[in-house]
């Protein structure tokens, strides 16, 4: 079975309707010809019909007999099949039958003026014409004049020839047009089915390393073709995106691993280097040990990161409980209290709305926390840091984290959501950070279809705002808050 | 040999310190960033500089860039966690000698270093031959004719710099800035004990010195 073809169906569907339209032409043609054939036809037998009723003529001897005066008989229309006629008197019947009248023919005398007739596998096409005068009567004749009825007719060979002609002439026009114009359709097809085809080699040179579809303005400004090419470049751009976080996180996955790696492996080929003590073995195993949790460290991070900026991409969700957003908080904030102890950091919690949230209460917690941690590891000592809970909108909520500590510079403050940013590599590597933290609370965030921002002044503070969507048929009334309690 | 190892990871500076140390019996500094890095690189006369790419302050191109626009000619080997084509290009174009690609093997690092220091001196062989005297730098040993000779590690540190640098005159001062790290006291005396050291072991059964002294000025190794 040939495989579907919008060029096969669209040509088929064009050349059926060409040839039901020629044979529309044709029988139209052919009738119209037939018609107008006929009425010429028509015409004729009247003007001979008419000269065969002047050949009666009176005889000289009086009485009112007639004669037929056959010396002057019109030539028959067609000369190789002559016409036949026939002529009637008033009071003495039959008068003149043309010699070629057919033997056993009968003509109903009164039958309709115009008449067909077939005899003897010739067909006659034929004329009636009653009460005729006869021309030649004498002034002040004494008898009645008389009248005469004649009948006159040609046989229809001719008309049937020039019917046919007509008819093979325009089957054979309509053939050639046909063609014609089939051939201009294939070519008109190919010609509109071309933004198609380029389409389709221009898809076909999309690849991990080319993501942009040249097309040119005249395919993509088809109508037919414009929403495949407006959803292919939105595809795209789509694909790309992705395709370029994933090679980027690679990317700077391998790139931050390598440093571990590079340390965990030097440290044990120095160790192998040369004959030690035991001591010296006790100490290169103990710090590898330590490279190693670093870098287990660093790949759960990642993980996670990976893991959080999926869902951010729409990966399916479990099914979500309905949690208090302010317990996460607290949960939070209990777990910091030991470093904010350290540093001699207050933490305080204002909640201006009771809001509840569908969410997994672990990933809001991750949040929190990361958020907070910085907050406390980068506030003043003995400052404090402010946790508000507001609701902006019947539909939002947010949660917001303000320190009192060194700030970040405004060159940095773009950055600071990017993987693996690190505004001051010394700061963080000397505290454990992999500059990803930040990237894990944004991407987390986003999975909830919230929003992060921050604003932070050198010197004065940093402000993290997190903006997360809420339902509000998930809030509960003051009123039934307060029953319950 | 002095090296400068430019690295902001402590335990892995630490690591390529120890086995250079170790290994090669070279003076080791290590700067934690680009800055210090700048500092030590433009003020002290290293022998080969070890440059880590990503580094708090200054990273590691603008490193290599400053020290190229001082006009240092110290052989630089940039450690770097890309391996990616451009990279390695801009590096060398930048002026880096070599580049080993992160995880490294210290091995491979070892005998890279040694053979930039090497180059640096114009030396490319790793035997050094002056007159019937060998000297090994892969396996550090010496011979002279067939005698082989064993040497304290400072006395072979003297004459393997001394041979990388055969005919020159090498003043005590020089030594001692290629011989000792930063945090060494460096006092000149030292060097005369070992090179009367070295001079009593070369010449033993040989009457041809090889160690001259050029009054005021310092020492030649020829034959």
């Amino acid at each position: 079975m040939p495989q579907p073809s919008i060029k096969r169906r669209l040509i088929v569907i064009f050349v059926l309707s060409q040839a039901l339209l020629a044979v529309g032409l044709l029988s139209t043609g052919v009738f119209y010809t037939h018609k107008r054939l006929i009425a010429a036809l028509d015409t004729s037998l009247q003007g001979r019909a008419t000269s065969i009723a002047a050949l009666v003529r009176y005889s000289d001897e009086s009485g009112g007999h007639v004669y037929f005066d056959d010396s002057l008989v019109p030539p028959s229309l067609d000369p190789d099949h002559p016409d036949i006629y026939a002529v009637w008197t008033e009071k003495s019947g039959l008068l003149v039958k043309s010699p070629n009248w057919p033997v056993g023919l009968q003509v109903d005398t009164t039958a309709r003026h115009h008449f067909d007739l077939k005899w003897a596998g010739i067909r006659y096409h034929g004329l009636r014409i009653s009460e005729v005068p006869i021309l030649d009567r004498e002034e002040g004749a004494s008898f009645q004049p008389q009248w005469l009825t004649v009948v006159y007719a040609a046989p229809l060979h001719r008309v049937h020839k020039q019917v046919l002609d007509a008819g093979i002439f325009i089957a054979f026009a309509s053939l050639v047009l046909m063609c014609l114009t089939t051939a201009l359709a294939l070519w008109g097809i190919q010609r509109g089915l071309l933004p198609l085809q380029q389409l389709a080699s221009e898809a076909g040179q999309v690849s991990a390393n080319n993501w942009k579809m040249n097309l040119p303005d005249t395919s993509r400004q088809i109508a037919e073709l414009r929403p495949l090419t407006e959803s292919m470049t939105e595809m795209l751009a789509r694909l790309e995106r992705s395709f370029k976080q994933q090679r980027e996180f690679l990317g700077n996955a391998t790139h931050e691993l390598k440093t571990p790696v590079a340390v965990l492996k030097s440290t044990l080929q120095s160790l192998l280097h040369r004959p030690r003590s035991s001591e010296e073995y006790r100490m290169g195993i103990e710090e590898s040990l330590d490279d190693m949790k670093r870098l287990e460290k660093l790949l759960e991070w990642m993980l996670r990161l990976a893991r959080a900026e999926q869902w951010a991409h729409g990966a399916l969700r479990r099914d979500l409980p309905v949690i208090e957003l302010a317990t996460t908080c607290d949960a939070a904030i209990e777990r910091l209290q030991p470093l904010a102890q350290t540093r001699q950091i207050k933490m305080h919690l204002t909640n201006n709305a009771q809001v509840h949230l569908r969410a997994d209460p672990d990933d809001l917690q991750l949040i929190w926390t990361n958020l907070l941690e910085n907050a406390v590891r980068y506030g003043a000592e003995g400052s404090s840091v402010e946790i508000a809970i507001s609701q902006p909108a019947a539909n939002q909520v947010q949660i917001a984290f303000s320190d009192q500590g060194a700030g970040i510079p405004p060159e940095d403050l773009p950055h600071i959501f990017e993987r693996f940013y690190r505004g001051d590599p010394s700061r963080t590597r000397a505290t454990g950070g992999f500059g990803l933290g930040l990237a894990i609370v944004k991407a987390m965030t986003e999975a909830y279809g919230g929003t992060i921002s921050a604003e932070s002044t050198v010197g004065k503070g940093t402000k993290m705002s997190v903006l997360l969507p809420v339902s509000p048929e998930l809030q509960g009334t003051p009123r039934t808050l307060a029953v319950q309690t | 040999m002095r090296v400068l190892i430019i690295e902001d990871e402590p335990r892995l500076a630490e690591n390529i310190a120890r086995s250079l140390r170790e290994s090669a019996g070279y003076a080791v500094d290590i700067a934690p960033d680009g800055q210090e890095g700048c500092f030590l690189a433009e003020d002290e006369p290293y022998d080969v500089v070890l440059l880590d790419l990503m580094l708090p302050q200054m990273d590691g191109m603008q490193v290599l860039k400053k020290i190229r626009a001082l006009g240092k000619q110290t052989p630089v080997l940039v450690v770097t966690a890309r391996d990616d084509k451009e990279s390695v290009v801009a590096l060398l174009n930048a002026g880096a000698d070599d580049y080993v690609t992160k995880p490294f093997d210290l091995g491979e690092l070892l005998a890279r270093t040694k053979a930039l220091i090497r180059r640096g001196k114009g030396q490319p062989s790793p035997v050094l031959t002056i007159a019937d005297l060998e000297l090994n730098t892969v396996n550090r040993t010496v011979k002279r004719g067939d005698r082989a000779i064993t040497l304290t590690a400072m006395e072979y540190r003297v004459l393997e710099y001394l041979a990388h640098r055969p005919r020159a005159v090498v003043s005590k001062t020089e030594l001692l800035e290629h011989l000792y790290d930063y945090n060494w006291e460096k006092f000149s005396n030292v060097i005369e004990v070992y090179i009367s050291g070295l001079r009593r072991k070369l010449n033993e059964g040989s009457s041809k010195q090889l160690i001259h002294t050029s009054r005021g000025q310092g020492y030649i190794l020829h034959d």
